[in-house]
This record gives structure tokens, C-alpha cells and sequence, in this order.
């Protein structure tokens, strides 16, 4: 049975083939079309999918859309309404939005496509990130919280899920809804801060570690809790519900102050931006706090010893860490795409397994579901540019790359299939030397041009991980998709400058020999080169581009930035300059 | 030549921050769009070329956001609202050109109508800028390169195509006109959208809005059960 998976719409829109119980292929559009957080329907993912998989459209037994378009349409609808007449901004923008494409994703998907409409099927959005936590997941029964901005109606639930004897269950047992919104809360103070929402949520995590909580009293004002053990926003506090123009009301910023421009610096010298960094770490402690309730509530009420958490709060490696140290649950299982993207391959799962009710199978623990890189490409592309460029076998390529880190080089790193998500993992990677707070500097202005409060993530082989981070049981776990932020062991911290953050964690990859063979190789070489076997690894793009894809698009970034080496597949190049040097260095 | 409009429209700094602010982001955009052509092509001098062009755009953003900045720290307004499409004319970056779909001849001829454009507007603030001389020296500035942006998209558009070069450039020319008149139409559309949709929402819906309110109020906070039979049919899209 062939079942393709899309979410498209709102941000980071994907698609996702499953082949007889078998994910077999998944990626986000941006990847094809370069735009970064890409919602537009995904065709040329869809596209690939199909390729990668040798069928045609004809060999679809079902299309699955991760949301049902009408019933969200109903919230837009209905919240503008309520908000009557403040609400006209809303509705009118809402309206444009929704009945120009998005509501129509039946017929488009048949147009596009060409099946006939009782293929295409719709999930809701919380059963799709419950399905990609889940059914990804290798867990027999796990409890399941998800949680994001807004779906259909929903903004967190939970629920739970078993496996049994080759059959799946799955439900998800209640829900909070909009306006109430851990996700939103979030994104409020993104935007407060000057930060792009749906963009720039990581860099409120990063600059919470900065500050200290002391607007935790303001914040708990705007989230009260629920006898049920739920909670509420206070929404006199927010504009989302009934304004396009912000997020927070005039009463917000009566209670915590004037906001950041979004294109002021942020200096955290000054008494603004530890206000800003304050305020930060605030909404970090709350949202924290109240994940650690529900979870603690889930787990004495299922008795499992796993949670499955999806959507969009689940990219909150701070808050997962504590879910996972303090609520009693024995492991927490985070998806490599645990946004909107990863709903494709939840929706396709979803309908595999409890729709069609086929037989389950051993769930794909890895990302690399999207397109391989070709070597020749590289090689071709450095002749025609005179380009230093070389094939090498698998020790020599290891060899030349140890020995170019431990120069003190930044290497581009493209290997194998891409990841699902936005994290790269090992297959679209830059890596470099973790040991001195130059490196995270340089690598800050001269490749990600990005704020300097951002920290890099470390990449560890697991027979290592605990030798310098201080992993609790079920740590090395939540690492494997770099969900986790864990504290660097004090003893190495000075050596690891370059990825401990300024609170001393890491938000470190835990890495299995048998999900990356040859990051893990030369993770193994370079420990017994430098004496730690451990690499700065962080996404292979430039800020405000989507993780490159093909090799072209590797070489482009290489060629635009302050990048050394570019290693794709066994193919390794140089800038010109370098191999220059590196020829007089041999002959010297 | 200069107008008494782009006089009017350069004269506040505030408003002349947002213009600065919309530029650099059409010129990342356009940067944006050149990495995507270097990539796509084969041929190696179009590559280095294009690559260059990125890079000059990606510079341009930065000098243009960097004044923007400096306008806005002077005139107090930190967080300015997005200047109006139709305010300030100039480069539009590739215009939303689909560049792996576009013929590489094609996509020269539009380059060079869509440089020659910014030049001439990019002179034409330089020009009025004299109380502005920070302003006035990014343009200047930005003008010498979009000469040669200007020079080498022509000259490789003669390389590819000698024969055809003249007529390429007409019908690059045409199919600007014909994207500057759907932005209008666009706009003047999106107007009269938000016109109607606001007599329906204050004329027909208020009734509605009464009771969606009401029915607000009766909702309860905290945990809602999922009604899971509803969850479980695949086949509805409400």
C-alpha cells in the first residue's frame, strides 16, 4: 500500500511517502524551493517522493493531508467573530488567506496530482504530530503530549499509544484550545523580544540562558491553572486572537515594558538587554513549569514508562531535559521533526496503521528520508571552476578531515540522504574543532552571521557521551536528535568552549555508530588525534537560507562564506588559497 | 529627473528607514534568486559571475539595513511598520522569477532591465539626498556596482544569444510592464478586498458575532475531551 503524506499551509509544508508500513521517503519543501520555512504546497517534495520510489500519482491508495482545512477554518471564522469589532483586521485577512488556496485542499490535491477525491484523506493536525511522535518512536506504549501554536482547534494534547502483537493503538484523550496556547504564549514573547515568530524561538531559548527569572511573578499572571489540572491564558494580555498586527496587547507591555525593535542589538552589558534576557529566561521557567505539571500528571495517571512529545514545543531542548529528569517518565522520545514538517510522515503513518489497520512495523529511527548527495557533482563542479577537488577512499577521506579540524578549519559536511527537520544531524552538517570560543565566534561571523548569544551544538559518539556530559538515564536517548540541552562536565568545559553554552549545557547530539557510520568514524579519529572525541556540528546553511539539499547548493554556500573544506559524499575540496598552502606546507 | 514625489517621499527619515529597510530585503531576495541561477547553470563563466552578483546584493542589504538602522536609532522609531509596496519604485529583485525554470538568456535579458531600472532610480535618490549625505553615499555607492551588473548581463546575454539579444530585451521589457500592472492590479484588488470584507463583517455578520460570543462565554476553560469516533474518520475535512 502506497500512502503519501503532505502538510502545507501555514509553515514548513513537506511530503512524506510510506511504501507497505515503510517510511521510504520525507523532506521539506524549502529544500526544493530554497525559501526558507517554504508553506506553499509541497510539489516538488511530492515530486521527489514519488521518483524516489518509482511510482506514479496512479499508485497512490491514499493522499493524506495533516489537518482538516475546514474545521480550521471554522476557528478563523468563529475567533473573528468573537473578537467583534476589534476583529475586522482578522477576518479580513483570515478570510483573504483561507478561501484563496488553503480551504480547498481536496480539490487541489486532486488537481495537482491527478486522484480522484476519495483518496484523499485528512487527518486532524494534533493526530498527525501524536502519530509522528508515536509511530516513529520504538516504544511498545507510550503516553503522548503534543503541543504547538494551534492546529485545527487544539493546542496541546494528550493521549497515548500502544502496540500490540503487530496492531497499533492510538488516541488521543483530551485537548486545550485556542486561545489557550503554551505555543503562542511562546511566540508572544518572541515577537516582544524583536524576534521573527515561527523563526525566532530558539533565540529566545538561547538568550534565556543569559538572564535570570526575574519576571517569573509577571508571566504567571498571564498563565493561571485549571482545577483540571490544565491551564488558561489570561487573554486581556494578547492581541493574537483578535489582531494580525501583534501578538501582545497594550496591557502586556504596561506589565513588562517597551518592546525590543527588531533591529536593535541586543546588549547584554547594558540594563535593556538584561531586561530582554530577564524576560527571556522568565517565560523559559513558566513554560517549563507547566510542562513539568502535565507531564507529572500523565505519568502517575498511564503508569508508562515512555512519553512521546510532538509539535512545535517539543524543539525546546531546555524544557525537554527537565521533562525527562523530573516527571517520572523513563524515556522521552522526540522526533528528528516534531513541527509541522514531520506531520506529513505522522498523517501517512497515521492512516497506515490505524486507518487502513495494516500491520505495524519496526518504526525508521533515523532522519535521512530525503535526497543523497552525488560526489561526481562536486568533482565535476571544482574543474569547470578550478576548484581544488579529490576523491578519496573512506581513510583517507577520514584522515584529511581530522587533520583539516584540528587545523583549526571549518568544514562543510554532506553525506548520504538529508535529514527530516530542522536539524541537521550528521548528513548536512558543518562541522568544526569545539575547543575554543574563537571557533563559535568565527563561525558567528563568518558563516552563520547570526547573534552572538546563539550557542553551536556538540556531536558525541554514545560509548563517549557521559565521559563529558552529565546525561541522566534516558539522556543518551533524548540526544539522538539533539532534543536534549544537558550540562558539559565541568572538567571539560574550558575544552568545549565552543559549543557550552553560558549556563554550561549543551544542546548535544548523542550519536549511534549504526545510524551514522562515518560521522561517527571520524568522531572516533579525531578523539584519538585531539584526545576528545567531540565536534561542533551545526546546520550546512547561511542565515536565512534552508539547509542545503543537493551538492550545488553545498558549493554555493562553500563558495559564499568563510567555509574551508567541502567534503560531499568521498569527495573533498579546498579553497584555492588553502590548497596553495597545503602544496607548499608537503613540499616545504 | 527628479520629482517634487520623491522629494516628498525621501524627505522624512523615518519613512526614508522603512524605503531603506524594503530594499534590503528585496536585495537579499534578489541575492537569494542569483545563488539559485549559479546553481542551476552549467556554464561555468555564468556561475562565477551570478555568484559574484550575490554576493553584491547580500552587501547591499547590509549597507541598506545598516542605514536604515542608523535613520531609525536618529528618529527614535525602532520598530517601524512595513513601507507600502507603491511607495518607493526602484529594484524589485528578480520579481518572483522562477529562476530553474527560466532559459538562461531569459533570465540575462530580465537581469539587465531589472539593474539598468535600479541604477536609474538608485542615481535618481542620490540626486535628492544632499541633506542626507550618509544615504546619499550608500546609493552612490550601490550605483557603481549595478553599472556593472548592468554591463555583464548584456555582454553574456550577446555571448549566448548575438542574434537574438535585441528581441530578448523587449521581451524582458514587456514581461516587467506585464508584472508591474499585476502588482497594480494586486494592489488596487487587495484594496477593494479589505473594502468588502469589511461591510460584510460590519454589515452582515455582527448577528453572528453576538452569538459566537455567547457561545465564548459558555465555554469552559482547561481539558476538553477529544471525541475520538469524529477523530478516527478520515475521510471528513471539519
Amino acid at each position: 500500500m502506497n500512502i503519501l503524506g503532505v502538510s502545507a499551509h501555514y509553515h514548513d509544508s513537506a511530503a512524506a511517502l510510506v511504501v507497505d508500513g515503510v517510511p521510504v521517503a520525507a523532506v521539506q519543501e524549502e529544500r526544493f524551493s530554497r525559501r526558507k520555512n517554504d508553506a506553499s504546497f509541497p510539489l516538488a517534495a511530492i515530486e521527489w517522493c514519488l521518483d524516489h520510489a518509482g511510482l506514479a500519482p496512479e499508485n497512490l491508495d491514499a493522499v493524506v493531508f495533516y489537518e482538516r482545512p475546514l474545521l480550521k477554518f471554522e476557528r478563523i471564522l468563529t475567533s473573528a467573530l468573537r473578537a467583534f469589532p476589534k476583529g475586522r483586521g482578522a477576518f479580513a485577512h483570515g478570510m483573504k488567506n483561507a478561501l484563496g488556496e488553503k480551504t480547498w485542499v481536496r480539490g487541489n490535491i486532486c488537481a495537482h496530482l491527478g486522484v480522484p477525491g476519495r483518496k484523499v484523506l485528512f487527518t486532524q493536525h494534533h493526530q498527525s504530530h501524536a502519530a509522528a511522535a508515536f509511530l516513529t518512536a520504538p516504544s511498545d506504549a507510550a503516553a503522548i503530549v503534543t503541543a504547538d501554536g494551534v492546529g485545527e482547534w487544539a493546542t496541546l494534547s494528550v493521549g497515548r499509544g500502544e502496540r500490540r502483537g503487530g496492531a497499533v493503538e492510538m488516541s488521543l484523550l483530551r485537548e486545550v484550545r485556542y486561545p489557550h496556547s503554551l505555543g503562542l504564549l511562546y511566540s508572544t514573547f518572541t515577537e516582544y523580544l524583536g524576534f521573527a515568530v515561527n523563526e525566532g524561538e530558539y533565540k529566545v531559548m538561547g538568550l534565556a540562558a543569559y538572564g535570570r527569572p526575574t519576571f517569573a511573578a509577571e508571566v504567571r499572571r498571564l498563565v493561571s491553572r485549571t482545577k483540571d489540572g490544565a491551564f488558561a491564558l489570561d487573554l486581556g494580555f494578547f492581541d493574537y486572537h483578535v489582531s494580525v498586527a501583534h501578538s501582545y496587547s497594550r496591557k502586556f507591555l504596561e506589565l513588562f515594558g517597551p518592546p525590543r525593535g527588531r533591529y536593535d542589538p541586543i546588549d547584554l552589558e547594558t540594563d535593556e538587554g538584561r531586561r530582554f534576557a530577564d524576560i527571556a529566561a522568565s517565560v523559559q521557567l513558566v513554560l517549563e513549569e507547566v510542562l513539568l505539571d502535565l507531564a507529572t500528571a500523565l505519568a502517575r495517571e498511564t503508569g508508562l514508562p515512555d512519553l512521546c512529545l510532538g509539535g512545535g514545543v517539543a524543539l525546546n531542548g531546555v524544557a525537554n531535559s527537565r521533562i525527562l529528569a523530573e516527571t517520572g517518565f523513563e524515556r522521552l522520545l522526540v522526533p528528528p521533526a516534531p513541527g509541522d514538517a514531520g506531520c506529513a510522515l505522522g498523517a501517512a503513518l497515521y492512516a497506515d496503521r490505524l486507518h487502513f489497520k495494516n500491520p505495524d512495523r519496526e518504526a525508521v529511527d533515523h532522519p535521512f528520508l530525503g535526497p543523497s548527495v552525488d560526489p561526481a557533482e562536486l568533482v565535476r563542479l571544482g574543474r569547470e571552476d578550478d576548484y581544488p577537488v579529490e576523491m578519496l577512499d573512506e581513510r583517507a577521506l577520514i584522515a584529511h578531515t581530522v587533520q583539516d579540524l584540528q587545523a583549526g578549519r571549518i568544514v562543510g559536511w554532506m553525506d548520504g540522504c538529508m535529514e527530516l527537520g530542522p536539524r541537521a544531524l550528521g548528513h548536512r552538517s558543518i562541522l568544526a574543532a569545539p575547543h575554543d570560543a574563537a571557533m563559535r565566534d568565527r563561525l558567528n561571523r563568518d558563516i552563520k552571521y547570526r547573534e552572538e548569544f546563539r550557542p553551536f551544538a556538540p556531536v558525541v559518539p554514545i560509548e563517549a557521551a557521559a565521559d563529558y556530559f552529565e546525561l541522566p538515564p534516558g539522556g543518551a536517548r533524548l540526544g539522538r536528535y539533539m532534543s536534549g540541552v544537558f550540562k558539559v562536565k565541568a572538567k571539560h568545559r574550558k575544552r568545549l568552549a565552543a559549543v557550552t553554552h553560558v549556563d554550561g549545557t549543551a544542546r548535544v547530539q548523542v550519536l549511534e555508530r549504526a545510524m551514522e557510520p562515518r560521522l561517527h568514524a571520524l568522531l572516533t579519529a579525531y578523539g584519538r588525534a585531539s584526545g576528545l572525541p567531540v565536534l561542533l556540528n551545526t546546520s550546512f546553511n547561511l542565515a536565512g537560507e534552508p539547509i542545503v539539499n543537493k551538492v550545488a547548493e553545498g558549493y554555493s554556500t562553500f563558495r559564499r562564506c568563510g567555509m574551508d573544506v567541502l567534503v560531499a559524499g568521498g569527495a573533498r575540496m579546498l579553497k584555492p588559497a588553502l590548497a596553495t598552502a597545503e602544496l607548499k606546507e608537503a613540499y616545504a | 529627473m527628479t520629482s517634487p514625489l520623491h522629494r516628498l517621499v525621501w524627505s522624512d527619515p523615518g519613512r526614508r528607514a522603512r524605503i531603506l529597510l524594503r530594499f534590503a530585503d528585496v536585495e537579499a531576495d534578489g541575492g537569494r534568486d542569483l545563488v539559485r541561477a549559479a546553481e542551476a547553470t552549467s556554464d561555468p563563466i555564468l556561475r562565477r559571475l551570478f555568484l559574484r552578483h550575490a554576493a553584491d546584493e547580500q552587501h547591499h542589504a547590509a549597507m541598506f539595513r545598516t542605514r536604515a538602522v542608523e535613520l531609525l536609532g536618529r528618529d527614535g522609531n525602532r520598530d517601524p511598520a512595513p513601507a507600502s509596496e507603491w511607495l518607493a519604485e526602484g529594484e524589485r529583485g528578480l520579481d518572483d522569477l522562477n529562476v530553474e525554470d527560466e532559459r538562461e538568456p531569459n533570465l540575462l535579458a530580465f537581469l539587465h532591465l531589472s539593474e539598468k531600472a535600479a541604477e536609474k532610480a538608485f542615481r535618481t535618490y542620490a540626486s535628492i539626498l544632499e541633506r542626507d549625505p550618509g544615504t546619499r553615499e550608500v546609493f552612490q555607492a550601490i550605483v557603481r556596482d549595478e553599472a556593472f551588473h548592468m554591463t555583464y548581463t548584456l555582454k553574456q546575454l550577446n555571448r549566448l544569444e548575438p542574434e537574438r539579444s535585441g528581441w530578448l530585451i523587449w521581451r524582458a521589457r514587456l514581461r516587467r510592464l506585464w508584472r508591474a500592472y499585476l502588482r497594480l492590479a494586486g494592489a488596487i484588488g487587495a484594496v477593494f478586498g479589505a473594502i468588502v470584507l469589511s461591510l460584510e463583517y460590519f454589515v452582515v455578520l455582527p448577528l453572528f458575532a453576538l452569538f459566537a460570543r455567547r457561545a465564548a462565554q459558555a465555554e469552559p476553560l482547561g481539558w476538553r475531551p477529544v471525541d475520538d469516533a469524529r477523530a478516527r474518520d478520515l475521510g471528513r475535512q471539519y
